[in-house]
């Protein structure tokens, strides 16, 4: 290995340590949207992130890392859809994920997928609208349109809720729902 | 209940309120052990490609261009001098004004060849002369032929001139196309120290004498092709 292709490696090292810095970010992600082995999804996502650190933005690499989980959360939910037969104490919740107050979590599953990631990429994940805009792959004006229809929606789900009118008891709180 | 209430009861409900630390240098070390993104670790290798095939081109470029004046070069470094082919056709123009042809014939036209030929400087006149001498020889033959007495003494005597006034032998030692330096100012051919001057005079002393055989040979051997 020549000195230049050294200096390219530790340079892309140097490069992914800021990225991998996201890991419990990314780990935490997976849980909060039912994935029950969140590590592995955390250290995939990395993984395909070294793999492709060209593509992961500088600045901020949490919104290309949370897309990037959530299509493996997704993956793995669809797979698990077809062998929930199988399923085994492993799948349980890791010990951190607190209860979701059940009205809430009905009120999000009657929403949309892309209503309710947008909310929970700004209420949970903490990103901004442009970042959260980012990670779903749509223009920020766009998504704060969306974002607004979603608090709407949500607020007239938990209105409805709370005046009798409920919302899916057995839903379960997984980005498959729409 | 405002929207943003709404906003502020999703983050108390969230599921997993603390990331966990994101810490983990043994996965960190297994993921860097595999290849990176060959397109970051290959980025400053094409930037030292592209500047060697820059230097490559600019190195070929340089020898095309030399290569493209090889043989000017060549002759120069050998002593020689030789011209592209628009300078010896002027030469051989130019001779022409020096140089007589039998009545009735032209001057044929003069091959360029390629263009990228060269040629020794002094050649478009040496070639006017071979077409001359040439001219004369047949002119000659037919004199002969036809019994024109005048005719053929003035063939003998434009070709006495030419071999007085334009053509040359070159040296033993020299080597094929030599020509002086400097050169003459007057059109001039120069033929090999091999005995062929020796047989063109003996063929013109056979003329004379009335005999045709030898220029014959020599008019339809360098008829201008």
């Amino acid at each position: 290995m020549g000195m230049t292709e050294t200096h390219d490696r530790h340079a892309a090292e140097a490069r992914f340590r800021a990225v991998f810095s996201h890991l419990g970010a990314v780990a935490a992600y997976a849980r909060r949207r039912g994935s029950r082995d969140a590590d592995a999804v955390a250290a995939e996502v990395m993984t395909i992130a070294w793999r492709r650190l060209a593509d992961v933005p500088h600045d901020d690499p949490r919104p290309w890392l949370y897309a990037t989980a959530r299509n493996l959360v997704l993956a793995d939910l669809r797979r698990a859809s077809f062998s929930a037969s199988e399923m085994t104490e492993d799948f349980a919740p890791a010990p951190e994920v607190v209860e979701l107050d059940p009205i809430l979590g009905a009120a999000l599953l009657s929403l949309s997928r892309l209503d309710r990631e947008a909310l929970l990429l700004v209420a949970w994940e903490d990103l901004t609208p442009t970042q959260a805009a980012r990670s779903l792959g749509i223009n920020p004006a766009a998504f704060r349109v969306r974002l607004l229809r979603a608090r709407r929606r949500l607020r007239t789900k938990l209105e409805d809720a709370s005046t009798g009118r409920r919302c899916d008891p057995n839903a379960h709180l997984d980005m498959e729902t729409t | 209940m405002s929207t943003e209430s709404i906003m502020v009861r999703l983050r108390r409900a969230n599921p997993v309120p603390q990331a966990p630390a994101g810490e983990d240098n043994e996965l960190f070390a297994r993921i860097t052990a595999e290849a990176a993104d060959s397109r970051l670790t290959e980025r400053t290798r094409p930037r030292v490609e592209r500047r060697r095939r820059v230097v490559v081109a600019a190195f070929a470029l340089l020898v095309a261009a030399l290569l493209a004046s090889t043989a000017f070069a060549i002759s120069q470094w050998i002593g020689g001098d030789v011209v592209p082919p628009p300078v010896t056709k002027q030469e051989y123009l130019e001779a022409q004004k020096e140089l007589s042809l039998p009545p009735g014939v032209k001057w044929p036209k003069y091959n360029m060849g390629e263009p990228n030929s060269v040629t020794n400087r002094g050649a478009g006149g040496g070639q006017a002369v071979l077409v001359a001498q040439n001219a004369w020889e047949c002119y000659w033959v037919d004199a002969i032929k036809r019994g024109d007495a005048a005719a053929g003494q003035q063939a003998h005597n434009e070709l006495n001139k030419l071999l007085a006034n334009n053509i040359r032998e070159a040296p033993a030692w020299a080597s094929e196309n030599w020509a002086p330096t400097p050169l003459p100012d007057h059109p001039v051919v120069y033929f090999a120290h091999d005995g062929g001057l020796a047989w063109v005079k003996n063929n013109y002393r056979q003329a004379a004498g009335g005999d045709p055989t030898g220029i014959s040979q020599s008019c339809k051997a360098n008829a201008p092709g």
